[in-house]
């Protein structure tokens, strides 16, 4: 299961996306700034909210799990030592708090993955970002999201078709580059062809986004990100 | 009702066609996160992510090759699932153990296209030597491995070598053979695009 955008109604799926991308700023600055046993209980408390706020669960941490071996494996690495006395348990110790504040930020990140559309934070990095970079990364993120399911099911029937003609036999380099040349050549093919659709349809600069506006609750947001800010500073 | 009138200002066709090389490139790179090739040694199983880097240099140059990676990181940042083990959101970024190899890949993009193109310009695939393309993507994969364990260290409050031990060792040994599978890609003309 993937984390993605999820369609709803909750306090977290109208704020302003800007707020949002401001408080996961501010929550990992206090995250690092507090990697305490009390810092890192009082911002599970925080991070619980946002993502209940969000309507999501433990569940949606499950996209992160590729994340979790390192995460366990990392205190047994810091604890180890070569010599007397094999064990270090205060450097174990800390490295598991660093270890756990690592899944509060990313606690606060699903909440904004499940509540956000991707026509919301198109509009967010572009009105963000000036000029024609913003514009351009707009674009570009918007174009990400949209070409990503496709080029995966080229890639899939690249490997499939490999597999197939046996292609499972031959050494692991050769897969790759057939793999990556199938996916390459696609994605190539679908460029040039996407480039001049653009062209052709007027590609502007100035295209009309969704209309963002701050309101009551972002005020609030935005003054809880303030307030992490300030106590990480402090 | 207010109607408001203006200009559109329109995009050059380069500049529209290397946006949508850009773009595809970046979603191409998310999609070999989810093409894992069992590797012997590793403890995981192997992604094509850093060999989309290399060919994003190659390909793209350095500026429009910075540029895929870059969207690459705004689109997983924003939501988009390219993230290892096809994981999202700007968590990724500012806390994951391994953000230094995320943050790394726009620069080693930029240092590799920068290397085997000699400068912005693009030069033709075929000029370009062995020594040259396997040293760009060894000064890539060095950037590459260079922030991803700091940061790791970092992260996990790890010292150097631990961190070392725990995110680079394993993993060398799959980056020599994706620098083998870049040079037949690049050498072998299978790719159609100028």
């Amino acid at each position: 299961m993937t984390l993605s955008y999820v369609p709803g109604d909750t306090l977290a799926h109208r704020l302003d996306p800007r707020s949002k991308l401001c408080f996961q700023v501010a929550f990992a600055a206090a995250a690092y700034a507090y990697t305490t046993p009390r810092g890192l209980a009082a911002l599970t408390v925080v991070a619980a909210g946002a993502l209940i706020v969000a309507g999501g669960g433990p569940r949606s941490l499950w996209s992160y799990r590729f994340a979790f071996p390192f995460l366990l494996v990392a205190p047994l690495v810091a604890g180890g030592t070569l010599g007397d006395p094999w064990f270090r348990i205060d450097r174990a110790v800390e490295t598991t708090l660093a270890s756990y504040r690592v899944l509060l930020v990313l606690a606060v990140a699903a909440a904004y993955v499940r509540s956000t559309p991707v026509r919301d934070s198109r509009a967010a990095l572009q009105r963000t970002v000036p000029g024609r970079f913003g514009v351009m990364a707009g674009v570009g993120v918007s174009l990400v999201f949209r070409f990503l399911p496709l080029l995966t099911r080229d890639l899939t029937s690249a490997r499939e078709a490999i597999a197939a003609r046996g292609g499972e036999q031959v050494a692991v380099h050769v897969r790759m580059r057939l793999v990556a040349t199938a996916g390459i050549n696609r994605a190539f093919e679908r460029a040039d062809r996407l480039g001049v659709a653009l062209s052709a349809r007027c590609f502007a600069w100035n295209p009309t986004l969704p209309r963002l506006a701050f309101g009551r609750f972002d005020g609030l947001v935005l003054a809880i990100s303030a307030g992490l800010v300030v106590v990480a500073i402090v | 009702m207010e109607t408001r009138t203006e200009g559109v200002d329109l995009v050059g066709d380069d500049v529209a066609i290397n946006l949508a090389r850009a773009s595809l490139f970046a979603a191409v790179v998310g999609a070999f996160a989810y093409v894992s090739f069992p590797f012997p040694l590793s403890p995981a199983p192997v992604t094509l992510q850093v060999l989309g880097v290399f060919l994003a240099g190659i390909f793209l140059g350095p500026v429009w090759g910075g540029v895929a990676l870059l969207l690459y990181l705004a689109a997983g940042a924003l939501g988009a699932p390219i993230f290892s083990g096809g994981s999202a959101g700007l968590g990724s970024l500012l806390a994951e153990p391994t953000l230094g190899y995320l943050w790394a890949y726009p620069i080693a993009a930029m240092v590799v296209g920068g290397i085997v193109h000699r400068g912005t310009t693009l030069r033709d695939r075929q000029e370009i030597g062995l020594p040259t393309l396997v040293g760009a993507m060894v000064a890539g994969t060095v950037v590459i491995y260079t922030f991803g364990v700091l940061a790791m260290a970092a992260v996990l409050a790890l010292t150097l070598p631990e961190a070392f031990l725990q995110g680079a060792v394993v993993f060398l040994p799959a980056e020599a053979a994706k620098i083998v599978a870049a040079v037949g890609i690049v050498r072998s003309d299978a790719i159609a695009a100028t």
